[in-house]
């Protein structure tokens, strides 16, 4: 996995898709907590896809769980999908697993 | 005679001396008491003086010591010839200064010191009376041509001699009171310079392998001892003595201890690192001053020593079987030859403890007014043995003060032999969120070791991330140029981690988990904590200033 962090925005599948990429952590987290309120500024489904990122803390957890809190009481979807182990353990320590919706792919997330 | 006229000397020219005399001398004393501003009452004394000896100018001149000269601070006059200045021992008024007595000169074109017009103003007859003081002359009141076109006498001697009395004192007072603000100036400026080396020396490190202390003889100290971390684990350290103890000992302090660190960073092997350091220094020192210095690296997981000495006093190395071993220098001090080749030295540790100490510890003298030497080191040394490195320290520092010490005084302390714990590795930094990652590196690297699976290993990651991510966000309130250290040790069962900082105290109170069933986006990093290590405590370090951090995780 590259050792770049960086998160880009890209529309499939009727979905505003932000891959994210590296080790989220307090020296890049607000980068990705900007990003997620933006695609939240114009997308009706908003997925992040986390299979790229290796490592997460609690201030990236943050920032998904603002971006959900966000969707949530305004018609808006919020999904993670293709999450990565090291990113599952995480959400499963913080008992966040079975908050977030999840999906292994961006095509189980618009079934 | 009357008896009244017997108990006081009486000079024979000052008898005739009448009230008008001691009106004006009353007033001078009193104008010169008064004043704040010796410059100013003088230039209005000088215009008094020429109009009550009826002259056509007046001057005071003071010597110069450091010019060598004599220069004219004030003066009344057609011609003002302020800041004119004469060779000491030139003229008229240097003369009077160094005859420090009255000259009279009732034509100059018969004195063969008269050194001619000065600045257009022509000096027919001069008197002039030195400014005597406790230290000599330290300058002449003179008047100069008569107005009326007769000669100075007798009496305008005995008059200006009078009048130089309080002149002499006030500009002595002046001077006193200019070199005490110079001192407190001085002293100020050495202040500011012992702040600036103690900067240069590292923090004390809370559970570290390595404790020092430098003891300054006076405000700045020549002595100095470093230590840090390299990438690969090892820890750098060295301690010097630069010869002498004044402001020039210690501005090549500051050279010598950074240039040892910029060589040190390399992890360079000691004697190459010494070489090269003796190198730059030869090269540049000022000839006839020189470094002694120890360098060398210590590494914590095989408490193997490398080291090279470069003419500082023998080492000692105590053993964890209580033998003391001497480890002479194995080469001349820094800076005296320049293609001199240091070499290494290698030694375990093992549950030792090794002592380095500038000659200010062997050269202390004990109650036989002799110094103690090394023998006297040695008895210090297993006196204090059976304490924590720290304790050491301060027990070592205690029995010395209170002998009489002398120089510059360091001592530094490797200890494998400090605790059951052993010391696994560490990190020290600025609470930068981009060292985080370096800091998770490092935890993996550590842990790595200790028979944890991956996951395991991730999860430990991420409680040391959150941990060190709370100082910076919570403790040093997301400023990145605050210290944060972490240590790792190995106790019997557990692998602890110490997480330092040295920001406002943080209430212990406030550091809790919080609910995990209300879903918000702040406050989860101590719940992952909570979760991941077996224990946690935070607390006010022993020292009383920051926070100190204790997770402790059991081996699997």
């Amino acid at each position: 996995m590259s050792d770049v962090n960086d998160c880009s925005t890209v529309d499939q599948l009727g979905v505003r898709l932000l891959r994210v990429r590296g080790e989220v952590d307090l020296s890049w987290s607000q980068k990705l907590r900007k990003a997620v309120l933006e695609a939240l500024a114009t997308g009706r489904h908003v997925a992040i896809d986390l299979s790229q990122v290796s490592y997460i803390d609690s201030s990236g957890i943050a920032a998904l769980v603002e971006g959900f809190q966000n969707s949530r009481g305004k018609s808006q979807r919020f999904s993670l999908v293709a999450v990565s182990k090291p990113v599952h353990a995480v959400l499963e320590l913080a008992r966040l697993d079975r908050v977030f919706p999840i999906f292994a792919t961006l095509e189980d997330a618009v079934k | 005679m009357s008896a009244a006229a017997a108990l006081i000397p009486v000079r024979t020219g000052l008898a005739r001396i009448g009230p008008e005399e001691v009106g004006i001398l009353a007033d001078f004393s009193q104008a010169f008491a008064a004043s704040l501003d010796v410059g100013e009452t003088l230039r209005k004394a000088v215009v008094q003086i020429a109009d009550h000896m009826n002259a056509e100018a007046a001057a005071v001149f003071l010597t110069d010591p450091q010019a060598g000269d004599i220069v004219c601070r004030a003066c009344a006059g057609p011609v003002d010839v302020v800041g004119l200045r004469v060779q000491a021992g030139r003229g008229i008024v240097g003369r009077t200064i160094a005859e420090n007595r009255v000259q009279m000169v009732r034509d100059t074109r018969n004195d063969p010191d008269y050194l001619g017009d000065q600045r257009g103003f022509q000096s027919r007859s001069i008197l002039c009376a030195p400014l005597d003081t406790a230290d000599g002359a330290i300058g002449a009141l003179q008047v100069l041509n008569k107005r009326d076109g007769a000669l100075f006498d007798t009496h305008d001697a005995n008059v200006l001699r009078l009048l130089a009395v309080p002149t002499a004192l006030a500009l002595n007072n002046a001077r006193l009171m200019r070199e005490l603000v110079e001192q407190n100036r001085i002293k100020r400026e050495f202040q500011l310079a012992r702040q600036m080396q103690k900067t240069l020396l590292p923090a004390r490190r809370h559970n570290f392998p390595i404790t020092a202390l430098n003891l300054p003889a006076r405000e700045i100290s020549g002595d100095f001892f470093d230590f840090f971390d390299l990438p690969d684990g090892r820890i750098a350290f060295c301690i010097g003595d630069v010869a002498g103890k004044g402001m020039d000992a210690a501005l090549l302090m500051v050279r010598a201890s950074s240039c040892l660190r910029w060589v040190g960073k390399d992890g360079t092997a000691p004697g190459e690192w010494l070489s090269k350091v003796n190198r730059e220094l030869a090269s540049t020192v000022t000839r006839g001053m020189f470094v002694c210095a120890v360098a060398g690296y210590y590494d914590p997981h095989t408490s193997m020593i490398e080291l090279a000495n470069a003419g500082f006093p023998p080492l000692l190395l105590r053993r964890g079987d209580q033998t003391m071993r001497e480890l002479r220098a194995d080469g001349p001090p820094l800076g005296i030859l320049g293609d001199f080749g240091y070499s290494s030295e290698s030694m375990a540790l093992a549950g030792g403890c090794l002592y380095a100490f500038s000659d200010g510890v062997t050269d202390v003298r004990g109650a036989d007014r002799k110094p103690i030497g090394m023998e006297g080191v040695r008895q210090l040394i297993d006196r204090v043995s059976g304490l924590s490195p720290r304790a050491r320290v301060r027990a070592m520092v205690g029995t010395l003060r209170k002998m009489s010490l002398a120089d510059d005084t360091t001592l530094m302390l490797i200890a494998d032999d400090g605790a059951a714990s052993r010391y696994l590795g560490g990190l020290a930094g600025s609470s930068d969120p981009e060292n985080l990652r370096l800091v998770r590196r490092k935890v993996s690297e550590v842990v790595k070791q200790l028979g944890f699976n991956d996951e395991q290993r991730q999860r430990i990651v991420l409680a040391i991330d959150e941990a060190v991510a709370n100082v910076i966000r919570h403790a040093y309130q997301g400023c990145y140029d605050g210290r944060v250290e972490l240590s790792v040790w190995l106790d019997h069962d557990a692998v602890r981690f110490e997480l330092r900082d040295y920001a406002q105290p943080v209430d212990p109170a406030k550091i809790k988990p919080r609910d995990l069933s209300e879903c918000r986006p702040g406050g989860l990093g101590i719940n992952l904590i909570d979760s991941v290590m077996d224990r946690w405590v935070f607390q006010r370090p022993e020292d009383g200033t920051g926070n100190l951090l204790t997770m402790i995780k059991r081996l699997p």
